[in-house]
């Protein structure tokens, strides 16, 4: 039964086994939260505050920065595991805009993850990141440190 | 080194291995961490408290200091506007912490052309002013020039 428990679980032990699993997570994202983005990475480009920049873009209107998306993508990888530290590389590639409504409920991103190889070293896990039912992220992939915590380090 | 007089600002594969001096340092600090946990929704402890890390990807703030070095090139003639992000990846020693002064320093790692657009990879080293790599920002870019939209 792989992966089951892990799915409804909110923390994954390490060491992770390959199968295991978790999410789909929900995250929110609306306007107010990429002006909020937009301030804390210091990327101001009009197209995530503009419909007026985003439509001369090609866009349907504004959208989210893809860094948003892979950042809070991670941060359900480490709500799951517990600790950023152990997080030793990440990799995506941007395939299709968050295109996020100027309402006050804005959209969603829905983050799963299962465990695709893993050893006493390390472990890698896939992502899928989706948006309106379709991945807007490729090749997601996170490398984690697969050592048990030790005792006494944060989790 | 010797650049043609008569040519023509542009990428080619000539830029490949262009490195750029490092960054002023950037001074990681609490507040910033904070601010950017919280503009991904993420209400980690770890990124909170009197002694925070930073969640792994805010090495993107750092490394886009370094980005400006190579849209400021006037050898390259870049342009923003016509740059989409195409992918992106990291490789972290370990986490940026609250206090940690941190440089990037960006080489130009491939150049290629496809029907009108350059294909350009970089790498962002992040490293303490005494030396201490800390993480490696890779990304590709899509330029279109002026001429293939």
């Amino acid at each position: 039964m792989i992966g089951n428990a892990e799915s409804t679980g909110l923390v994954a032990v390490r060491p992770l086994a390959e199968g295991q699993s978790f999410g789909p997570r929900t995250i929110g994202v609306d306007r107010s939260r990429i002006v909020r983005y937009a301030g804390a990475s210091t990327d101001f480009n009009p197209i995530h505050w503009s419909d007026r920049h985003a439509v001369a873009a090609g866009m349907d209107g504004v959208i989210a920065h893809g860094m948003w998306t892979m950042g809070a993508a991670l941060g359900a990888v480490v709500g799951w595991i517990g600790d950023p530290g152990a997080i030793r590389s990440q990799r995506a590639r941007f395939t299709r805009p968050v295109l996020v409504p100027d309402t006050d409920e804005g959209t969603t991103i829905e983050v799963s993850g299962v465990v695709i190889s893993a050893d006493e070293d390390s472990a890698t896990i896939k992502l899928d990141v989706i948006h309106n039912g379709q991945s807007v992220l490729g090749r997601v992939e996170v490398v984690v440190d697969n050592q048990a915590p030790r005792e006494g380090e944060t989790a | 080194m010797s650049q043609t007089p008569q040519q023509t600002p542009g990428l080619s594969p000539e830029h490949v291995g262009r490195r750029y001096p490092a960054t002023e340092p950037y001074i990681v600090s609490a507040a910033k961490i904070a601010e950017f946990a919280t503009a991904l929704a993420d209400d980690s402890a770890a990124y909170r408290g009197p002694d925070p890390v930073a969640p792994p990807t805010f090495a993107m703030v750092i490394a886009a200091q370094a980005w400006s070095r190579l849209f400021d090139d006037p050898d390259l003639a870049l342009r923003l506007d016509h740059t989409i992000h195409a992918d992106q990846s990291f490789e972290w020693v370990r986490p940026l912490r609250a206090g940690d002064a941190v440089t990037a320093t960006l080489e130009i790692t491939s150049v290629r052309n496809r029907r009108g657009t350059d294909i350009i990879g970089l790498e962002v080293s992040l490293d303490t002013p005494d030396g201490e790599h800390l993480a490696t920002a890779t990304s590709t870019l899509w330029h279109t020039g002026e001429d293939a939209a």
